[in-house]
């Protein structure tokens, strides 16, 4: 009886074993994941080849023993795949690289834009060491705060305004939400006149390539705003400075921005009258410095002169800077970060002819070194001495000269530009203070207004018709071609883009800051000038402890 | 009167009003976004009377009035320039023609800002008449010390003295 038990329980046991495997195999035949579809007949080599390749890569194990070498990180086997488990397809690797390529050029727009944001800091030092200690806390807070300002208008309306209808950059991704540009039919064609998506940046344009456009074009607005302190320190009131800053951040440069860059009016004289590629800015001789520096000859024509600049004879006197070390090392810093603004206006350095970043950072830096040979040579052989704020003046007016031809021109244009630019500079300064008996402290209308103007002429003489953006500009097949290289047009649309900068925009700031004056006042009382602006438009001293000493002590201590 | 709270509050105004205005710009197509540019547009009205109830308190300024006619003729003038260039795109087809009108536009332009609105601005600058005028006796004070001090070549001939 106890042997039947036995064996009883034995046959219950191994049954029961039987029936433990037998479930558990079964359990784990359903838990486990498909197995692998054998390839399709359909597969073509090359996703095998990949296929083969991804089972070739380190594994996790190799790349845990570290990689000195940088051999086997980044491999096929860090491609997204659709399918982990099927492995790459030819799909998964054109992703990659359409994605690396919007990504280069994300990162390389990026980073131009946070350079051309630190040439902030190169205006503050430049134009606050070309005035005097008394106002350098008012000059220094200007150029400080014109970037709040600028930012939270362009933020505000100022990019709608601009960018609103810049849909079709492939750099970026297509910025395919910017469709809404308000255009008007004259003569049979459509005409762009301001774009009208990207208010807040909210609704459709909360996306990514929207953003990196946006934070590149505002550090450009930026930088024409704080043109104008430069020209109008020492005697604007801080008020009326920041009302006028958010005005032109919010309407005068978008609207122009919006005309050369944003699909706008002049962009189209290619394609609607023929005239060249259309109105060609590169990187904003024309949008950026000449609405910086024809705004700031309407406002300075408004403000007046420092007391004491002009005798009564009209005869000009000269005001000493408080720091010339301020403004070189301030011009260092503007060129540094002009190495953002011309070769970054590629908005990116992968494909569509973009590997001309080069060429262009070369042009840059000639153009910024023959600008200053031109200005001390002028100084030099003109005054007899080379004078050190026109040296920098003049190496800021090489790069403004080559900002708009940049793109377009070769390098011993871009040297030419540059030395036209530093002896344009020192013969515009002289006529603005001696002819127009305009006061402007740090050249600021002859720096980036003349030049500008300057520069955007340059393209219509001097582009060789060598580069490719994608095979075409502003929607015409071919390159930009100068009127030396064969192509009258484009001077005539440079020609119309320099009219239109004086006639439309000069005249635009001059109205929108009669206005202001009737309303807030541009000047400071005579009383605050002369005490100077630091203590009753700031409330402190930017040196207080820097004391000049009365003319008698000085020369007893001798 | 300088930086003041009640400018400081008036700029915080005129920028809930530009805000607001811009809100209703990008609604416009429906009620709310109409109300909100009326409602931007009171708002920047309201900081404009601030700013023009205060502006007298800055106290006297260099400047003196000039004529206001001929600085908007100015303004014109340098308008009209783009208008010349703009016809003769269309009035003449060649390469050439157009240059021509582009650069004939550009004079008007320069004329109007390089002579009118200098010369609009100039007329009764207050470097001409410093120490002049008895209704500007407070400015002609303050002018005259400043040239007294030679404050603006105060320091370079300090320096030539105590070589």
């Amino acid at each position: 009886m106890t042997a039947t038990l036995r064996k009883n329980l034995l046959s219950l046991c191994i049954l029961a074993f039987g029936w433990a495997v037998g479930a558990t195999a079964y359990a784990q035949a359903a838990a486990a994941p498909a197995q692998p579809p054998a390839a399709p007949a359909s597969v073509s080599p090359a996703t095998t080849e990949l296929r083969e390749a991804a089972a070739k890569a380190p594994t996790v194990a190799d790349l845990q023993k570290g990689d000195p070498g940088g051999t086997l990180t980044g491999t096929i086997a860090d491609v997204t795949m659709t399918d982990a488990k099927a492995g790459p397809t030819l799909a998964d690797a054109g992703n990659q690289i359409g994605q690396n390529k919007v990504a280069i050029n994300f990162v390389w727009t990026l980073i131009c834009g946070f350079l051309v944001m630190f040439m902030q800091a190169g205006f503050a030092m430049v134009e606050s060491g070309l005035t005097r200690v008394k106002n350098a806390n008012h000059t220094y807070m200007m150029n400080f705060f014109v970037y709040g300002c600028g930012l939270l208008a362009f933020w505000l309306i100022g990019f709608a305004i601009q960018m609103g209808g810049a849909a079709g950059n492939a750099n970026l991704g297509g910025l395919n939400p910017l469709t809404g540009e308000q255009g008007i039919s004259l003569f049979g064609k459509t005409w762009g006149l301001f774009g009208k998506t990207g208010f807040f940046l909210a609704g459709s344009s909360y996306d990514v390539g929207v953003m990196v456009i946006f934070l590149f074009q505002m550090v450009f607005m930026d930088t024409a705003l704080t043109i104008v302190t430069g020209a109008c320190a020492e005697r604007w009131k801080f008020i009326t400075f920041s009302v006028t800053s958010v005005i032109m951040g919010a309407l005068t440069y978008p609207l122009f921005a919006n005309w050369a860059w944003g699909g706008g009016w002049l962009s189209q004289l290619g394609t609607n009258l023929g005239l060249g590629k259309g109105y060609a800015d590169f990187a904003g001789s024309g949008v950026v410095h000449s609405v910086g520096g024809l705004t700031a000859l309407a406002v300075c024509l408004i403000v007046g002169p420092r007391i004491g600049k002009f005798n009564r004879d009209g005869s000009a006197n000269p005001i000493i800077g408080h720091d010339i070390s301020a403004v070189l090392i301030g011009c260092f810093i503007l060129a540094f970060g002009w190495f953002g603004f011309n070769p970054g206006s590629t908005l990116g350095a992968s494909a569509n002819g973009n590997l001309r970043i080069g060429t262009i950072a070369v042009a840059t830096m000639l153009a910024g070194c023959t600008g200053t040979f031109g200005a001390i040579l002028y100084m030099w052989i003109a005054k007899g001495k080379p004078d050190a704020s026109m040296s920098g003046n003049g190496l800021l007016a090489g790069l403004v000269a080559i900002t708009a031809p940049s793109g377009f021109v070769s390098a011993p244009s871009a040297a030419i530009i540059g030395l036209v630019a530093g002896v344009l500079v020192c013969v515009s300064v002289s006529f603005v203070e001696n002819v127009l008996k305009v006061d402007d402290p740090v050249g600021a209308i002859s720096v980036h207004g003349t030049n500008g103007l300057w520069g955007v002429l340059a393209v219509g003489l001097f582009a060789d018709g060598t580069s490719n953006y994608g095979g075409s500009w502003n929607g015409v097949t071919g390159s930009v071609t100068g009127l030396f290289y064969g192509d009258a047009s484009q001077l005539a649309a440079q020609l119309v883009g320099i009219s239109t900068l004086m006639g439309v925009i000069f005249t635009l700031s001059f109205a929108i800051n009669m206005v202001l004056e009737y309303v807030i006042g541009h000047r400071v009382s005579a009383e605050s000038e002369l005490n100077g602006l630091d203590i009753p438009e700031m409330g402190q001293l930017g040196y207080p402890e820097f004391v000049f000493r009365p003319e008698p002590v000085f020369a007893a201590a001798a | 009167m300088a930086a003041s709270k009640s400018q400081g509050s008036y700029f915080g105004l005129f920028l809930v009003g530009a805000t607001v205005l811009v809100g209703g710009i990008a609604g416009i197509a429906s009620a709310t976004g109409k109300l909100l540019m009326l409602v931007g547009v009171g708002i920047l009205l309201a900081a404009a009377a601030g700013f023009l109830k205060i502006k007298p308190l800055e106290g006297e300024t260099p400047v003196e009035r000039s004529p206001e006619a001929m600085k908007w003729m100015g303004a014109g003038v340098v308008l009209l320039g783009w208008v010349v260039t703009i016809g003769g795109l269309h009035l003449v087809d060649s390469n050439g023609g157009r240059i021509v009108a582009s650069l004939l536009g550009i004079g008007v332009s320069l004329f109007g800002m390089l002579y009118v609105l200098p010369a609009a601005f100039n007329k009764t600058a207050f470097w001409k008449t410093a120490g002049g005028r008895p209704a500007r006796n407070g400015f002609t004070a303050v002018a005259s010390k400043a040239t007294l001090e030679s404050e603006l070549t105060g320091g370079p001939r300090a320096m030539e003295s105590a070589r």
